[in-house]
């Protein structure tokens, strides 16, 4: 029996958003829309959606005079996205 | 998507942002090893024709004009996010800094030493150190060379010429630098 895909990570533009954090301490709203080349409303929607899910966590603040969003990921985002892998690693060498 | 889209996507998302990153920080090895090279060149030919070693003191205006300059590079980049190696690399350019620094001041105003013999060595184990994080043998052979070579040449050496050594080291880290941006274009 196969394990169940994370939904809300089974989606292309929150999945590479939770690669991107994946791998850093924390990343600018800017940053993860040029990475994504997601249009800015799209981007705020599934931020929101992983936020309302736990998996990461926003802080605004500001640089210098300029607003500021920053991203990262939590423990149980952590964790969501290490399952999430080991079960698409499941799906392929089973199709192999 | 399928199974294998998503590990596509996971697996280029990932690798982007890590170039991204590493390139990021290629920019400030192209600004000390500039740096370096033009102070280094400056004191060398200043002290060669009038014969001063005190011009030696311009060395204490490289963190001095390096530090704002590096700060004001920062805040003009576009945000690029650190991860483990980008941040392992700023802690071993730190901590040569602060050693780097400290001994100058000590050699100069309390305690004379052979302060280039000293930094030499430490400037080839942080570049080595830098190879080792970047996974790059170019960089570590670059950086065994500098500490090693350098160390021999500053026994060797006693005159003004000894300085070279540090033009050398800020090539090296301008090679670094150019090595990154190609290797993470």
């Amino acid at each position: 029996m196969f394990p169940k895909l994370d939904p809300l990570l089974h989606s292309e533009l929150r999945l590479a958003v939770m690669s991107i954090l994946a791998g850093v301490d924390e990343a600018d709203f800017t940053y993860l829309k040029k990475q994504t080349e997601a249009t800015a409303g799209n981007l705020s929607v599934q931020i929101d959606k992983l936020t309302t899910a736990g998996y990461i966590m926003v802080e605004k603040g500001f640089k210098g005079k300029m607003p500021r969003t920053t991203c990262r990921i939590t423990p149980a985002g952590q964790e969501a996205f290490s399952k999430y892998v080991e079960a698409l690693k499941e799906y392929l060498s089973a199709s192999k | 998507m399928t199974a294998q889209q998503s590990l596509q996507l996971i697996s280029e998302s990932f690798n982007k942002s890590r170039k991204d990153i590493l390139r990021g920080s290629a920019k400030y090895f192209m600004f000390w090893g500039a740096l370096l090279t033009v102070t280094s060149l400056a004191i060398y030919l200043l002290w060669h024709f009038t014969g001063k070693p005190q011009w030696n003191f311009l060395w204490f205006t490289m963190p001095a004009v390096g530090y704002p300059l590096a700060a004001l590079l920062r805040k003009n980049s576009a945000a690029v996010p650190q991860n483990e190696v980008s941040k392992m690399l700023g802690a071993v350019w730190t901590v040569f800094g602060a050693f780097a620094i400290t001994l100058s001041a000590i050699a100069v105003f309390l305690v004379p030493m052979r302060v280039t013999l000293i930094i030499t060595i430490i400037m080839g184990l942080a570049e080595c150190m830098s190879g080792v994080l970047l996974k790059n043998w170019p960089i570590i052979i670059g950086g065994f060379l500098l500490g090693v070579g350098g160390a021999v040449f500053a026994m060797l050496v006693t005159s003004e010429a000894q300085l070279l050594i540090f033009t050398l080291g800020g090539i090296l880290l301008l090679v670094t630098g150019s090595i990154m941006k190609l290797q993470y274009k």
